[in-house]
């Protein structure tokens, strides 16, 4: 009884720390996003962004901070999230992120360039793109097995 | 007007120029082959707003924009 008590609350936290983790990154990016405005380098490249986004990328990263992109060889859909590395994730048919690809401008840019370099990249070539980027999967680890060891009787 | 927009850590940088200047002209397809020969990406808009990579100077494009070669992150 014990034990299974111990091993429900070792669930709990699990996800409690997992929906912390998440919590920290969506603030952090949020943050980094509502100071861009007082930045210049990185309003401009915000600036520059909104440009060539399409009319229904430009709503979506308006509503959402992310907008979709679809490969041009492949036909598969991409997500851009705000942010410099490791913000594109692959998507399957359900919409869910299933792969993770980090490919970046060999300089330093700010955000709104960084996302706008992905975006063309992805609509134009790809192959190449892909073939330089590093990927990783986007689901998070799942929940460790939570054993339930017993304890010998005296 | 023709543009072009240079990705750099300031944002970018634009270079205007007029595509009936030829001395302007010259100048523009001299920034495009450096650009070029640095390992940037030039990519032009379709009238239909569609994204198009060029590898080679067109006077006649009004937006050019460069960005550096990409990388594994």
């Amino acid at each position: 009884m014990l034990a299974i008590t111990l091993s429900s609350a070792a669930r709990r936290l699990w996800h409690f720390l997992i929906d912390r983790v998440r919590e920290v990154q969506v603030r952090r990016a949020r943050y980094w996003e509502l100071h861009a405005s007082s930045r210049e380098p990185e309003a401009r490249g915000l600036t520059l962004l909104r440009e060539w986004l399409s009319p229904e990328q430009r709503a979506q990263f308006d509503a959402e901070r992310y907008f979709d992109v679809i490969g041009c060889h492949s036909g598969k859909r991409y997500r851009i999230r705000y942010g410099t590395s490791a913000n594109v994730d692959e998507l399957d048919d359900a919409g869910v992120p299933r792969m993770g690809w980090c490919f970046v401008p060999n300089a330093y840019l700010v955000a709104g360039d960084v996302m706008l370099a992905q975006k063309i990249a992805l609509e134009t070539n790809e192959r190449a793109a892909l073939a330089v980027a590093n990927r990783f999967p986007r689901s998070l680890p799942s929940a460790p097995a939570f054993t339930v060891v017993r304890s010998r009787g005296f | 007007m023709a543009i072009q927009i240079v990705m750099d850590r300031t944002g970018d940088t634009r270079h205007e120029f007029d595509a009936e200047d030829i001395k302007a002209v010259a100048a523009a397809e001299r920034r495009f082959n450096e650009l070029m020969l640095a390992g940037f990406t030039a990519a032009s808009r379709t009238a239909s707003g569609d994204t198009m990579v060029t590898r080679t100077f067109d006077p006649a494009a009004e937006e050019t924009l460069f960005y550096p070669r990409l990388v594994g992150g």
